[in-house]
């Protein structure tokens, strides 16, 4: 009968590691201190009382208020984009109100989600003439995005613009 | 006649390249425009390198990549752009 393997050597038991600049722990100490005991589990837990809600998390600024009359001039005076720029895109602002017109009078039959499309596209030929040149007023476009969809969306809204 | 001081060939030398530069950034700002006007009306132009008034608000523009474009203001006001 062959002599069982040799068990392998025994292995020092492994230390703590410790990582660099860090301060050993005691080991004898750590390996002598027994775990404190877990209290039991109470059969059943006491009413606690109810923790103090904490303060509602501030609500996010409200969006300033649309004001195109603002943005109309500044677009008129921003030297971000050039005269036949500026002209180009006051005929195709133009061309779209124009839709919208035509829309609410009836006359034609255009899915407002065409008309979105154009308005966003438009918005986007606005943004990508400002957003190097004229970042503030980029800006203030797109946080007045929304609102001014909201304006050309509801026939109400956009007669008292046009 | 008595011979211009050196401060004044100066002055006059720094107010002559003073309004070349001027015109230079103006050049350089109808070439953005007129470059921009061209994309807006979704035609192509890489760059222009050249811009020839023809009256106000009509100009015959040369694009790097040999497109010849007129862009003028037409009498309802709308920009045109054609190609030459």
């Amino acid at each position: 009968m062959p002599p069982p393997a040799a068990a392998p050597a025994a292995a020092p038991a492994p230390g703590p590691a410790v990582l660099p600049g860090k301060k050993p722990v005691d080991t004898a100490v750590a390996a002598r201190s027994p775990a404190p005991p877990r209290p039991a589990a109470p059969a059943s837990k006491p009413a606690a009382p109810a923790p103090p809600t904490p303060p509602a998390p501030p609500s996010p600024p409200a969006p300033p208020a649309l004001n195109l009359t603002s943005l109309e001039q500044r677009l008129r005076d921003t030297h971000a984009i050039g005269i036949f720029t500026k002209l180009s895109l006051k005929n195709q602002v133009d061309d779209l109100l124009d839709q919208f017109r035509a829309l609410y009078r009836g006359e034609v039959a255009i899915p407002l989600t065409a008309l979105r499309q154009r308005y966003d596209l438009l918005m986007l030929k606005v943004l990508s003439l400002l957003q190097d040149s004229d970042p503030p007023l980029a800006n203030d476009i797109v946080a007045s995005r929304e609102a001014i969809w909201g304006i050309l969306r509801d026939p109400a809204k956009f007669a008292t613009i046009s | 006649m008595a011979p211009h001081s050196p401060a004044f060939l100066f002055a006059a030398l720094a107010a002559t390249l003073g309004s070349t530069a001027v015109l230079a950034a103006d050049d350089a700002s109808m070439v953005r425009d007129l470059k921009a006007t061209i994309a807006l009306q979704g035609l192509p132009c890489d760059e222009v390198i050249n811009a020839k008034r023809n009256a106000d608000s009509d100009y015959l523009a040369t694009c790097k990549d040999g497109h010849h474009y007129h862009v003028f203001v037409n009498a309802q006001g709308r920009v045109m752009v054609e190609k030459k």
